[in-house]
């Protein structure tokens, strides 16, 4: 089958530039944190190479999830969805125990995540589920499918690993909003959510539990829990209007962290690009959703405008999460900011996410013909 | 596929595309008014906390591990030293302070600033360059009064190593000086400005004497002042290392080659460990470990002596007439050589059309093995070389640890030549010639030697047979690394024929004669030119420096179970016996009467005065400078 022109014409373009741009920003940023030679000549590994060489298998990904036909998926949501629940049991079984947690599967050349995998599940079933669903979410619906999400959230929390599992239900939450609930059902969340909230309290291991102490008062502790979030804000704050300059970033305390190119590398991005450069940075990753909305608004059919639906909760959640942890708007849990953070797995799962919603941009034309 | 189109025809829900919209909107919203608040209207304060409120981390530098000789005398210490480094984001004007370091310490502006500009980026903006690696105790006291009024110039305490006696072991110990780029990037442990070894004991044992350095961490104030201060991590000193050197017999052994240039190697028979590595002239370590100027090392480099080479281990030779003992063992060996044959020397012998003469001119008569090694007759071993021939002696000497490193713990040392047919030919192109048999058997033409290897293959005919690795540590573990491939009686004769060259009215090695001792020897000529009619005439005094030829002394001593091999090469020493042979005496004597004497004024005169006028010669074009032999060391 020759290539259609029409697939390359459609692709948007706009969206791969920012996801292009917003990765090279984040090497950028990672060759500044992961600094070189410490007095006491301490040398950390050079994340920024690696974080290259994924950022190159994560382009080869994402051109392979361009080239099938997204609707494909339709078939395939339920087998994935089964790999996943059997991936995530196998989990318990055989996976490798890194900082007390069980969460990866040795593939012998690389860890393997499985609940990066779910998360690409959930987005395809929950697209899947949603495009069929002709009126507004009533509770037995609903029930339904936050059920699908939780199997696969049940199994990721007991890892434990509460940012995953929390992200997946957050992901299927956006696109049950996307769709639409009907107003019952939506006047009893408002108010039961809010009051169940606090009996979650109960269920939270003591770390976390800390956590949220801490997020409340910084101050309790300050040379402990506290000390990232107070760290972080100097940092960003010190930044000022222009900032330090490239490499130029002093807050010695936050560069013996290791989440310094993780979690908080906004920080360090903050403190030596200043306002001038958070400003620019944010609006990139605005615009960079956008383009994913325009591809759910464009997309013929309403499988492709649940997908691109998920991928933007997918972003989004991280981006607000992780950005208001670090500028102190919330408690400090473990979820990288897309792009700008280290992590192999997760560049590789952003950058497939890339070329799914980039698929049904593609494809936008195809059913006019039918 | 029905449902396909079905769904296909609806639109996306507009309430949802609002909802997104309207999340973008609100994430910006959210952040940009956070971000105004953080960076912009508190962003004063937060880079004043910035300063105020760091915490910052610090080495401790950890001492280096001491050396010692084997009595316990330190050879290598630590002593403090102060370096100014200066920390850029401290400094308000970085200019102005350089200018001030300029003033203080008399370094030039520009050069500090350059090698500042250069190096800036190898530490943390929070972190002290070191400008100036050790200042003078008037530099320091100068600095500490002023320093309140510089902030951002921080004194740092590290040690420093001090070579307690700097040109007497040299070329063992080494020294240590500044890691350079390529070291830096080799090893993290090491930062801009660690010394690390660079040569001698001090490279090859470099990870344990080093240690580790600690780790201490402190908060700072706004003028980078220290507050609170913590230890994160304690240093971990090197490990002391006791060497086999005997301070005193080294001592001795540099003054006898005081004014010459030449190398001794002391070694305990039986254990392998050396006593005494001398070499000279040397260089003094304490130069490179506090940076060599470039005048200092010019001096060093364009002296025609070259300091820098261990005479010992790294300088070949021909090994004379001490390579009989070779030759004999490699007879013994291959049953080629009956001890009682005798053999007539009448001065010479002919060789086609070619002389070969012994030392001495009317001949020795009727020698055997043992008196034609005691009298050291050329014409004895000719023959013998001729009858054994190249393939086998070269065998044999390999055997016995000749043209292989000796293994010892030092850089760069040269494993020396054995000629063998195939080596000529590729070398020079041309075949073995009959004429090669017989220099090689009276060690002369292209076979080289270092002095440690002769040491080495001594202490085999003295201990029995064995062939040691040469160990410079008190600790080390004895290593035979091979056996001489003769048998004890065979051993036996060739150990009788070196006491015998001592104790002998007629032997070359009289004047080791030592009371109680049972001292062994053999004296050794290395010809550095043929011999020309001209220079044959002239007496010993009258020939220059440097066509005189090397003299070298190989000997053993042995008294109540202490065994030791001693070999000495004085270079232009002339004869084995007078060159050489006063040094090999002074160590005998002090290894077993532990008396020191020291080499008589008048003798190092008379080496300073022979060397002076040839050094004023060689700066005049060299006339017949071709008679020199190429390869000769």
């Amino acid at each position: 089958m020759p290539i259609d022109r029409r697939l390359l014409l459609y692709i948007n373009w706009p969206l791969l530039g920012m996801a292009v741009i917003l990765f090279l920003v984040g090497v950028l940023n990672l060759y500044s944190a992961s600094g070189f030679r410490l007095e006491e000549g301490m040398n950390l590994a050079p994340y920024y190479h690696r974080q290259l060489l994924w950022g190159l298998m994560g382009l080869i990904g994402m051109t392979v999830f361009m080239f099938f036909d997204y609707r494909h998926l339709k078939t395939l949501a339920w087998p994935l969805f089964w790999v996943s629940v059997a991936l995530l049991v196998a989990v318990f079984f055989m996976g490798k125990t890194i900082y007390g947690a069980r969460r990866w599967l040795d593939l012998g050349f690389m860890n393997f995540q499985p609940s990066e995998l779910a998360k690409i599940a959930v987005l395809i079933v929950g697209a899947r589920i949603l495009s069929r669903e002709r009126e507004p979410l009533d509770f037995l619906r609903l029930g339904y499918v936050l059920g699908v999400g939780l199997i696969l959230a049940g199994l990721i929390i007991k890892q434990p690993d509460l940012g995953s599992g929390l992200s997946i239900l957050m992901i299927l939450g956006g696109m049950i909003l996307f769709r639409g609930v009907t107003a019952r059902v939506f006047k009893t969340c408002l108010i039961a959510i809010p009051a169940l909230l606090p009996l979650s309290w109960f269920f939270l291991h003591d770390y976390q539990k800390q956590r949220i102490m801490t997020f409340l008062d910084p101050t309790t502790d300050p040379l402990g829990a506290g000390y990232h979030i107070i760290q972080s804000e100097i940092a960003i704050g010190s930044g000022g209007f222009w900032g330090k300059g490239f490499m130029e970033g002093t807050q010695s305390q936050l560069r013996f962290l290791p989440e310094r190119h993780t979690d908080f590398a906004v920080a360090v991005f903050g403190e030596e690009w200043g306002f001038v450069g958070t400003m620019i940075l944010l609006s990139l990753f605005c615009f960079f959703l956008y383009q994913i909305v325009i591809i759910a608004r464009d997309a013929r059919g309403l499988f492709g405008s649940y997908l691109a639906a998920g991928v933007f909760f997918y972003f989004f959640w991280q981006i607000l999460i992780n950005t208001g942890m670090v500028l102190g708007l919330m408690p400090v849990v473990g979820i990288p900011l897309p792009f700008i953070s280290y992590g192999g797995s997760a560049t590789l799962v952003n950058f497939c996410l890339i070329g799914l919603v980039l698929n049904v941009s593609m494809r936008r034309f195809l059913f006019k013909q039918g | 596929m029905p449902d396909l189109y079905n769904e296909a025809d609806q639109q996306p829900p507009r309430t949802g595309l609002l909802l997104l919209q309207a999340l973008i909107l609100g994430l910006f919203c959210l952040f940009a008014v956070r971000l105004w608040y953080l960076q912009i209207h508190r962003g004063e304060e937060y880079a004043l906390k910035a300063r105020e409120n760091q915490l910052r981390q610090e080495s401790i530098f950890s001492p280096r591990g001491l050396i010692r000789d084997r009595n316990g005398d330190l050879l290598a210490v630590n002593e403090p030293a102060y370096a100014l480094g200066l920390v850029r984001e401290d400094c308000p004007d970085i200019d102005k302070a350089m200018h001030q370091i300029a003033a203080w310490t008399g370094r030039d502006f520009f050069e500090l600033k350059a090698f500042y500009n250069k190096n800036k980026k190898r530490v943390k903006p929070f972190e002290p360059l070191i400008l100036i690696p050790d200042l003078s105790f008037g530099q320091l006291a100068l600095i500490e009064t002023n320093k309140l009024r510089w902030p951002g110039l921080e004194i740092q305490f590290r040690p420093r190593r001090l070579y307690r006696y700097g040109t007497l072991l040299a070329h063992v110990l080494g020294y240590v000086a500044e890691a350079n780029e390529e070291e830096l990037e080799k090893n993290p442990e090491l930062a801009l400005g660690d010394y690390v070894g660079k040569q001698g004991i001090e490279f090859m044992l470099e990870d344990r004497m080093r240690g580790a350095k600690g780790l201490a961490q402190y908060e700072v104030d706004v003028n980078g002042r220290r507050l609170k201060e913590r230890i994160l991590k304690h240093p971990r000193a090197g490990h002391e290392i006791s060497l086999s050197i005997d301070l005193g017999l080294q001592k001795l052994a540099m003054d006898w080659l005081d004014e010459e240039a030449g190398g001794v190697a002391v070694m305990d028979a039986d254990t392998g460990q050396l006593w005494a590595l001398a070499t000279a002239p040397s260089y003094d370590s304490n130069d490179f470990s506090s940076g060599l100027t470039p005048e200092q090392w010019a001096r060093l480099r364009d002296n025609p002596l070259h300091p820098m080479q261990n005479r010992v281990i790294q300088s070949v030779y021909p090994p004379g007439s001490i390579f009989k003992h070779v030759v004999a063992g490699a007879g013994l060996h291959y049953n080629m050589l009956d001890p009682k044959e005798t053999v007539l020397c009448t001065g010479a012998t002919r060789l086609g059309r070619r002389v070969f003469r012994c030392w001495r001119k009317g001949g020795h008569g009727n020698v055997d093995m043992e008196r034609a090694l005691v009298e050291s007759c050329d014409v004895y071993f000719y023959k013998q070389g001729k009858k054994l021939t190249v393939d086998r002696l070269a065998e044999f000497a390999q055997a016995v640890g000749f043209g292989h490193k000796t293994g010892i713990r030092l850089p760069h040392e040269k494993a020396g030549n054995i000629p063998t047919r195939e080596w000529k030919l590729k070398r020079f192109g041309e075949s073995w010639q009959g004429g090669d048999n017989l220099n090689m058997s009276i060690g002369q033409g292209y076979t080289l030697v270092t002095p440690l290897q002769v040491a080495r293959f001594f202490a085999g005919i003295v201990n029995g047979g064995k062939l040691l690795k040469p160990l410079l540590l008190k600790d080390a573990k004895t290593e035979v690394q091979a056996e001489i491939p003769l048998s004890q009686a065979q051993i036996e004769l060739l150990h009788r024929a070196l006491v015998q060259t001592v104790e002998n009215n007629r032997g070359t090695c009289r004047r080791l004669r030592t009371k109680g001792v049972t001292v062994g020897g053999k004296t050794g000529t290395a010809q550095v030119v043929r011999l020309t009619d001209e220079l044959k005439e002239l007496k010993d005094d009258d020939i220059p420096y440097r066509f005189r030829d090397h003299g070298w002394m190989a000997a053993t001593a042995e008294k109540d179970g202490k065994r030791f091999a001693i070999a000495v090469l004085v270079e232009h020493g002339l004869h084995g016996g007078s060159g050489a042979g006063p040094v090999v005496k002074a160590v005998i004597d002090y290894l077993f009467t532990g008396e020191v004497r020291l080499k008589p004024e008048e003798r190092k005169a008379k080496a300073r005065a022979v060397r002076a006028l040839s050094l004023k010669k060689r700066k005049a074009p060299a006339a017949n400078g071709k008679k020199e032999k190429p390869g000769a060391h």
